[in-house]
């Protein structure tokens, strides 16, 4: 399951996620961190589910931590993607972008699992998850 | 103004004789536009021999011709299949034509001709059924066997309207989600979808159709190609003239032709064309230099149901492909929905094809024309209105009647819809002989508890469409017409309208 992780200034320095593998033994894995003096955000991934994860996120939360859930929704296959942009402005999220190249780049946080992408690929290689 | 195609600096035999001995220099037109940049127009055309150009989009008009060779004993065939997409077999014994809208009949918005196309040419096996009319020529009732495109005797892809200089860009005000031909419209303004490929546009790199004609070789789906004429809705006036196209489907690749789907839509055929320009005189090289910034299209309404949608903005190309257009002072995101990275693919394929000397330009046999009157369909039959179908003689019941009564007057008439009327004689509600069989089940005695109440309606100026609709949309098979006034004049059921069209048919 990944999670996001928002930290405020009071906790950011605080070393809760070592905390937590320590006390859980679980390999959670930092998928992306960015970290500054007041403010953090990090996507984790914790190879886990049911009571322990809920037990996780209860710890999390009690240090003041707010914890969203990353729910994966979509796959695209970048091999057969045609870069046409049909995804684009369909998403209503801004989770598909297209680069310079015209190529497409998936923001998997700011999706919001809506599955618009996978109706409006022509080419159908948007698959839901 | 000099005739149209007159080749001033230089002529097509200069060009292939220099594309022979490998000294032509060949632009795609993107280069070519950073060139005039650089060092103007004067320059530019002096020497660039070649311009390229791409364009990968969805095009709904194409397809192919596919001869399957007999079978023994052979058979003609009437009715074709592949992979249970519907052919035209209306051509000899075994022909068909295989279009790229033409929706599979277990699979609709799913799998289409398109879809075969590209199967084919990617060689995979396809599924072939057809029926046929028995003959003393033709003694085969029926078929089913698969085919690949090296079975295949002949596979010509014919596409009668292709690559549109420009299209226009769709936006949507309405407050729903709609699924056109240009993708998903979210409501309120949500997006913007366009197509066409701006500066590497084909047809808009020679705007006035000074080199492009019947017999000029082109880049079409990965292999080559010719013009065979102006495309079906050609209005170049209005910088939207399309070509039509053929060329052997055994040489091209699945990469440049792409069967598609838009959602809820249809299916279609993506079409990889490129063609390439030369720079003949002073005006083709103004048109091929053209950028993103000089071409403009409109941004059209769908949110309104009507052939003359309103246009919401003119905008360039290079608006709509940075991403963001203004709309009413909003920002809208925009979005292309065909391939911008493959039209440039193309492009730089068929430059390097002319650089390395094995594809050679044409001087078409005739020119595409650069005017071409538009026309709509107008509708010449009246269209039926209610008052031209319905059921004239009016058997109503009252609210008093007892539901026996009511089963009397529907059986006696052999009739289905029995409109309820007060003691004015205004309609209150209506009993199917449904409610009645619900009636007995339920055990119910009064008229009232028994018939519906919220009566639908029509009026006998409507369309027939419009109430065919509307019986479609509850779910009913009759409506009483009424006045303005409310009162019974007559009924329009579902049989009145089945009997009217099959005379209309008979006709
Ligand atoms: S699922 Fe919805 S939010 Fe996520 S990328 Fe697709 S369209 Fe955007
Ligand atoms: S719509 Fe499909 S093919 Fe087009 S860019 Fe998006 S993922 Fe790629």
């Amino acid at each position: 399951m990944k999670l996001k992780l928002i930290y405020s200034h009071e906790n950011v320095k605080r070393p809760i996620l070592a905390e937590i593998i320590l006390k859980t033994n679980l390999l959670i894995n930092i998928i992306e961190a960015q970290v500054t003096a007041n403010i953090g955000e990090m996507i984790i991934d914790i190879p886990s589910e049911g009571e322990r994860l809920k037990e996780v996120i209860n710890y999390l939360r009690s240090k003041g931590v707010i914890v969203k859930e990353v729910i994966k929704t979509i796959e695209i296959d970048y091999e057969k993607c045609i870069g046409c942009g049909a995804c684009v402005s369909s998403c209503p999220a801004n989770a598909i972008k297209q680069n310079s190249n015209w190529n497409i780049e998936f923001i998997e946080e700011k999706c919001i699992g809506c599955k618009i992408c996978v109706y409006a690929c022509p080419i159908k290689v948007i698959k839901a998850v | 103004m000099e005739a149209r195609g007159v080749e001033e600096l230089r002529t097509y035999e200069e060009i292939n004789k220099k594309i022979k001995s490998g000294d032509a220099i060949v632009m795609t037109a993107t280069e070519f536009i950073e060139y005039v940049g650089r060092y103007g127009l004067e320059k530019a055309s002096k020497d660039v021999d070649v311009v390229t150009t791409g364009t990968f989009g969805a095009m709904c008009s194409s397809g192919a011709f596919l001869n399957f060779g007999h079978s023994d004993p052979p058979i003609k065939m009437i009715r074709c299949w592949l992979n249970d997409v519907p052919a035209y077999a209306g051509l000899a014994a075994v022909d068909c034509y295989i279009g790229a809208s033409s929706m599979s009949e277990t699979k609709p918005f799913e799998y289409g001709g398109g879809h075969v196309i590209e199967d084919l040419v990617s060689g995979k096996e396809v599924e072939l059924r057809a029926e046929g009319r028995v003959t003393d020529c033709y003694p085969r009732e029926s078929i089913e066997t698969t085919v690949t495109l090296d079975d295949i005797n002949q596979a010509i892809l014919v596409n009668p309207r292709n690559a549109y200089q420009r299209y226009n860009a769709a936006i949507n005000s309405s407050n729903r989600t709609l699924y056109t031909y240009l993708g998903i419209l979210l409501p309120n303004y949500g997006n913007i979808h366009y197509c066409g490929a701006g500066e590497l546009s084909p047809l808009y790199k020679d705007k006035d159709f000074e080199t492009i004609g019947i017999g000029t070789r082109i880049f079409l789906g990965g292999g080559i190609g010719y013009v065979i004429g102006e495309g079906t809705q050609h209005n170049p006036q209005n910088q939207m003239g399309t070509i039509s196209v053929c060329g052997n489907l055994k040489q091209m690749s699945g990469e440049y032709l792409k069967g598609a789907v838009f959602y809820r839509y249809g299916t279609t055929l993506y079409v990889g064309i490129g063609i390439p320009i030369p720079i003949i005189n002073k005006r083709v090289a103004v048109s091929a230099a053209l950028k993103d910034s000089e071409i403009f299209t409109n941004v059209i309404d769908f949110g309104v149901p009507s052939r003359n949608r309103p246009i919401v903005k003119k905008v360039s190309y290079a608006e709509l492909k940075s991403g963001k257009v203004e709309i009413n002072g909003m920002e809208v995101k925009a979005s292309p929905l065909s391939s911008f990275k493959y039209a440039a693919n193309i492009a730089e394929t068929l430059k390097k094809w002319i650089e390395k000397g094995e594809f050679l330009l044409s001087r078409p046999v005739e020119l595409i024309p650069n005017y071409r009157e538009f026309k709509p369909l107008i509708i010449k039959r009246r269209e039926l209105i209610v008052k031209d179908v319905m059921t004239k003689e009016i058997i109503i019941g009252k609210l008093t009647d007892s539901i026996k009564d009511v089963a009397k007057k529907l059986t006696e008439r052999g009739i289905d819809h029995l409109p309820i009327v007060d003691s004015e004689n205004k309609l209150i509600g209506i009993v199917t002989s449904w409610d009645l069989a619900k009636a007995i089940a339920q055990d119910k005695k009064e008229l009232v508890d028994i018939m519906t109440k919220r009566v639908i309606t029509a009026k006998e100026n409507d369309l027939i469409d419009t109430v065919v609709k509307r019986m479609e949309e509850y779910k009913i098979s009759g409506v009483p017409i009424i006045n303005d006034s409310n009162h019974v004049i007559g009924i329009l059921t579902t049989d009145d309208i089945s009997r009217k069209l099959v005379r209309r048919r008979l006709l």
